[in-house]
């Protein structure tokens, strides 16, 4: 029983502790340091920071280069089958055209819709003049974080927490910011938490990332009304976001309330950033 | 110190997996997504190639594809650096206890491995309140099990091109 027990230690000692055959590090050494960084992940210090703003900003641009050939190809593949799509594009845009000509005729919709938005906010929507644009540079959807890099970070003045939409729909937030670049967390993310009001009623609630593509609504009124079609913006209850700017739509699918994003998240080439997201 | 057409082929054979290592980390081609299911390459990559040919792959290598992992999947850093080292210390040790080698072995020993590595991914996520789909978690580690037979021949292909290489 003895021998054994040693013989376990030994096993361990050598496979731990020993460098092996060309390995210039112990795996112990190695899950030191690993531990080590994870602690310090959690020190916020301007040294520290200077420092994982290098690192992320040079691994980013590594991983610009790497994937390029990878994109390139996904681009000849997506052109080919857009050609090879030509046709029900086409039909499917003349209805759309139908559809939207039937609306225009229809102003006094549009305005009454409006006139209530804005009594339901009581604010004026915001933030035209304080929008920069970005380029997505990275858009690798990681199993735990719906994200993506955009190439603009403190040297655009851009901050955490400030609002990201594509074209005037928001689609998620800024978590990580670095000197040339910055993370968007997407409001599909499992852990992006947003104060929405939903149209025409007014209700507030917190629409919440699932890792899919429709996020939840949640917090919503018990005895609530709320129909498929009903249109969700941010309320800006937080003081974090501007009120009003288009979310989505609702969208009832097996008694859960979900959002129907206006913005397909993974077709993003360019975004744009409310600088004043955070004043 | 001149090589041969030979030696340089032997030598971008015997770089292949720590080529791999360091592309699927800056593509982050990491985890792959199919239809239905997803595979973690990287855990079955520095399983095999720890316990089959430890020379193939570097600790240090290992610990900055974990790093730069981490930064591309926006992670705390060390998170996946610390999965892998578990996954390599798995091997490392399977490899000192074992003589003879046996896909089934292997097979079986992996999961401990897979078992190790997501308890230390669980924990240090949950301590750094990332929200987990535990769910997807969970197939993933059962599907990168599956697969790894799979992988295993392809890599035991590799080894005997190389060995090939070598006896020429």
């Amino acid at each position: 029983m003895q021998t054994s027990r040693e013989d376990v230690g030994i096993a361990i000692r050598s496979a731990f502790l020993r460098k092996g055959t060309q390995q210039r590090f112990s795996l112990f050494a190695l899950i030191v340091f690993s531990i080590i960084l994870i602690y310090f992940e959690t020190i916020e210090t301007k040294p520290l920071n200077y420092v994982r703003y290098f690192v992320k900003d040079s691994i980013y641009r590594g991983s610009v280069i790497v994937s390029s050939p990878a994109k390139g190809f996904n681009l000849v593949i997506r052109s080919i089958q857009d050609h090879l799509n030509v046709k029900d594009q086409n039909e499917k845009l003349k209805r759309e055209n139908a559809k939207l000509k039937e609306k225009i005729f229809d102003p006094g919709f549009l305005i009454l819709e409006n006139t209530q938005l804005r009594k339901l906010l009581d604010e004026q929507v915001t933030a035209s003049g304080k929008l920069i644009s970005a380029r997505v540079i990275l858009d690798k959807q990681s199993p735990y974080l719906n994200s993506f890099i955009l190439n603009s970070g403190s040297n655009r003045k851009i901050k955490n927490s400030m609002e990201v939409l594509d074209g005037i729909n928001f689609i998620g937030r800024i978590v990580d910011v670095n000197f040339f670049s910055s993370r968007v967390l997407l409001v599909t993310d499992l852990n992006s938490k947003i104060p929405v009001l939903i149209e025409p009623l007014g209700y507030h609630a917190i629409m919440s990332g699932r890792g899919e593509n429709e996020p939840i609504l949640e917090y919503l009124p018990e005895k609530n009304k709320v129909i498929a079609g009903n249109k969700v913006y941010t309320s800006g209850k937080e003081g974090i976001f501007d009120p009003g700017i288009p979310i989505g739509v609702v969208k009832i699918n097996e008694g859960k309330i979900l959002v129907s994003l206006y913005s397909d998240v993974s077709q993003i080439m360019f975004v744009n950033i409310n600088l004043g997201g955070n004043d | 110190m001149s090589y041969s057409i030979k030696d340089i082929k032997l030598k971008i054979l015997n770089s292949i997996p720590l080529l791999l290592l360091i592309f699927i980390s800056l593509n982050g081609n990491s985890i792959i997504n199919f239809k239905f299911f997803t595979i973690n390459l990287h855990y079955i990559l520095i399983y095999y190639w720890v316990l089959r040919r430890p020379q193939a792959l570097g600790y240090g290598f290992i610990f900055l594809s974990g790093i730069i992992t981490d930064v591309i999947f926006g992670l705390p850093i060390g998170v996946n650096a610390l999965t892998l080292l578990v996954i390599a210390s798995v091997a490392a040790y399977v490899r000192v206890v074992t003589v003879r080698i046996s896909l089934f072995y292997d097979w079986m020993t992996f999961i401990p491995a897979l078992l190790f590595a997501n308890f230390i991914y669980f924990i240090v996520l949950y301590f750094s309140e990332y929200s987990v789909d535990y769910l997807y978690l969970f197939t993933n580690s059962i599907f990168t099990f599956i697969f790894y037979p799979a992988l295993w021949l392809i890599f035991g292909l590799l080894i005997n091109i190389s060995k090939q290489g070598t006896h020429v």
